[in-house]
């Protein structure tokens, strides 16, 4: 027989336009812990058949709408994990499979720190430890980002993987860390691009349902309903020109940079061509 | 003095790095203004004060490095032009994005500095320099960013970068109860006049005017990024026909450089009895197999897939060799000189044999572009740097760089 010794995950490769996404959810908002799912697979690889190297590999991910916005507790209930990964297996299964032809699932979840140390809480790790119960591959990412040395003025954004291990039975969880690699994506994928302008869409949608659970208090008079209103058309003001604005303003610089890309590449293609011709 | 910088373009800027396995530069596209801002305080009202505010509307890559400068520094305008085009009024600066240094202007960026200033005629130009680190076993990484003002005094050389974001979306602004009131003039009255800002349904009006703009928008924002994805599928594809002829050309151009030599050793041989031809062509194969993507043998077919491990070294989509061979976005770029910040030798990464496979692609690949006065400046001031340096070790870091409120002690 075969004994296959299952390591925790050895490595996790981070498609660089599904780290754009993770970047742009997670510089997104200073004020409050931002998160979504990794979509991928997992690779493994044997040597001799005895020691496997688990590789997680992130093409794209998922936002997701924080259902507990108390500071420090960014977690995913296990229903909505689940709830998530069907979707999300059934909507990128279909068009992920497309153009790689495998099917992607879920592998991890990241949130963003910001302001804070990138370095997962206690709650944070038993959050992660809960998931691998689950999937013991699951991985962890974290964001840290709005960090700024006031002396030298220097910002800086983190990001690091980890998955949670228990030293004995009944002992706390302890972080354990995985290397991770921002892999090259020249190109930004269908899927990630989609993911990307759903932030806009999420962040209305959370607006709308705060709104209407504040709107069905019958007992509020007038002015306090303009009131409400009000801050319903702020808060929607906010996120236009916070997001869809400079949302839309990177996309359309993406496309000229597109085109010109598009039109330098035809002309060393047909160069290419002739000098192949000629050999 | 204030500067900002959207999230998309510094998103942007990190992307466009991560897939460069050398430095990556560009420029800045923008506008610096003097605005207004009106403070209110108890002692004066309405005191004024002019504030100058940069502003990084987003940035123009440049495709490689030396694109329009010279190992010397010299810039060449033509080239610039080239690559600012019509974007060349809306500059305010440019940004550099190195791994594994530090947080200075290099002796070459301060003269490409000094002459992008002059050519562009830009007293105020500004540097953003983008600085890449990461742990010995590539865990954590940090992305620092720093942005000079060069051509101030020594004083004033760096300026805070702020990225607008959305702040507070909490929605505790909502008044979940009106202020108790018993008065009938104060009812009757904004009962009255307040029914203007209701339609029909009792809804106000405003929400659905604003839903009305916002969804106009979310709309053009999908159909931009159609347009977006679309043109990234011809890049791609184009992009994938020229890698292929580059490749088609390269095996051609093998071939017949072996046939060559063939020839000319037949031609050599006198004597008939000594076939003293070594068999070449072995090299020619080995080589064209190593071109390929160099893929770990054993890789089998993912787990979850339902159909029975294939033994394939072909599963990867495009760019197969990219993505086993992780840039090691973790590793200062091989053959230079590692600074003095101590942060390990660049090879703690994941499977030793996909790093040992990456620092070879990094050797094939990367041009020396960079000579040693890039780092003249790398002299041992004592710079604040964060204490990335204790995190080296595996495990738990010591201290980390400061930070605001941890909600726990890192790690313990």
């Amino acid at each position: 027989s075969i004994v296959l010794h299952i390591m925790a995950v050895s490595a996790v490769h981070l498609e660089s336009d599904a780290f754009l996404v993770c970047m742009n959810h997670a510089l997104s908002t200073e004020k409050e812990e931002v998160m979504g799912l990794c979509i991928g697979e997992v690779w493994m690889s044997c040597v001799y058949e005895v020691d496997t190297n688990r590789i997680v590999h992130i093409h794209s991910v998922i936002i997701l709408r924080r259902s507990d916005k108390r500071k420090d507790r960014v977690e995913i209930s296990p229903e909505q994990l689940s709830a998530a990964s069907t979707e999300a297996e059934i909507s990128f299964e279909h068009r992920l499979a497309d153009m790689t032809g495998r099917p992607m699932r879920v592998v991890g979840w990241y949130h963003s720190h910001p302001h804070i140390t990138v370095w997962p809480s206690h709650v944070d790790v038993r959050t992660q430890a809960m998931y691998q119960m689950m999937d013991q591959g699951f991985v962890g990412l974290i964001f840290s980002c709005f960090i700024e040395d006031k002396n030298t003025k220097t910002g800086r954004v983190l990001y690091t993987c980890f998955q949670s291990v228990q030293a004995q039975k009944g002992s706390e969880y302890e972080r354990i860390e995985i290397p991770i690699h921002v892999v090259p994506h020249e190109a930004i994928g269908k899927v990630c691009l989609e993911s990307a302008v759903e932030l806009p869409r999420i962040l209305c949608q959370e607006e709308q349902d705060t709104y209407r659970r504040i709107h069905s208090l019958t007992h509020l008079d007038p002015i306090t309903k303009i009131h409400n209103g009000s801050v319903f058309t702020k808060n929607l003001c906010s996120q236009m020109s916070a997001i869809s604005g400079p949302l839309l303003q990177w996309l359309e610089d993406r496309l000229e940079l597109n085109k010109h890309s598009i039109i330098k590449l035809q002309k060393e293609k047909e160069r290419l061509t002739q000098e192949l011709a000629s050999l | 003095m204030a500067a900002s910088i959207s999230g998309y373009t510094f998103s942007s800027v990190c992307y466009h790095s991560a897939n460069s396995s050398s430095d990556h530069e560009g420029f800045l596209l923008g506008e610096v203004r003097q605005e207004e801002t009106l403070s209110i305080s108890d002692s004066h009202i309405g005191s004024s004060e002019f504030l100058n505010v940069i502003e990084v509307h987003n940035h123009e890559p440049c495709a490689q490095l030396f694109s329009f400068y010279d190992y010397a520094g010299n810039v060449n305008e033509e080239n610039l032009n080239r690559i600012l085009k019509d974007r060349r009024k809306n500059v305010i600066g440019w940004y550099r994005f190195r791994r594994n240094t530090q947080q200075q202007m290099s002796f070459r960026e301060q003269v490409i500095h000094k002459q992008l200033t002059h050519i562009l005629g830009i007293p105020d130009l500004v540097f953003l320099l983008f600085s890449f680190i990461s742990t010995a076993n590539s865990s954590t990484h940090a992305l620092e960013y720093v942005l000079f003002r060069p051509n101030k005094n020594r004083y004033n050389q760096r300026i805070s970068l702020s990225i607008p974001n959305l702040g507070n979306t909490s929605q505790q602004e909502y008044k979940v109860s009106s202020v108790p009131n018993t008065s009938k003039n104060y009812a009757s009255v904004i009962k009255e006049h307040g029914t203007e800002f209701f339609d029909k349904d009792g809804v106000m009006k405003d929400i659905r005017t604003i839903f009305q703009v916002y969804s106009a928008l979310q709309e053009r924002v999908q159909a931009v990024c159609c347009e977006v994805d679309q043109s990234e599928r011809v890049r791609e594809k184009i992009q994938e026909e020229v890698n292929k002829l580059k490749e088609e050309i390269a095996l051609r151009k093998r071939n017949s450089a072996e046939e060559e030599r063939r020839l000319q050793e037949a031609a050599a041989v006198t004597l008939p009895d000594n076939p003293a031809l070594p068999d070449s062509s072995h090299s020619s194969l080995t080589q064209v197999m190593l071109s390929g993507p160099s893929v770990e043998p054993s890789l089998e077919r993912p787990v979850n897939s339902s159909s029975p491990p294939i033994y394939s070294t072909t599963l990867l989509p495009d760019s197969p060799s990219a993505i086993l061979l992780p840039r090691p976005q973790a590793v200062g770029s091989p053959g230079h000189p590692s600074p003095s910040l101590g942060l390990g030798n660049g090879d703690g990464s994941s499977s030793d044999s996909l790093n040992r496979q990456a620092t070879g692609q990094e050797d094939q690949e990367e041009d020396d572009d960079e000579d040693s006065s890039e780092y003249e400046n790398l002299v041992s001031e004592q710079l604040q740097l964060p204490s990335l340096t204790e995190t080296v070790t595996l495990g738990r870091p010591a201290t980390l760089w400061p930070d605001g409120d941890a909600h726990s002690p890192p790690g313990s």
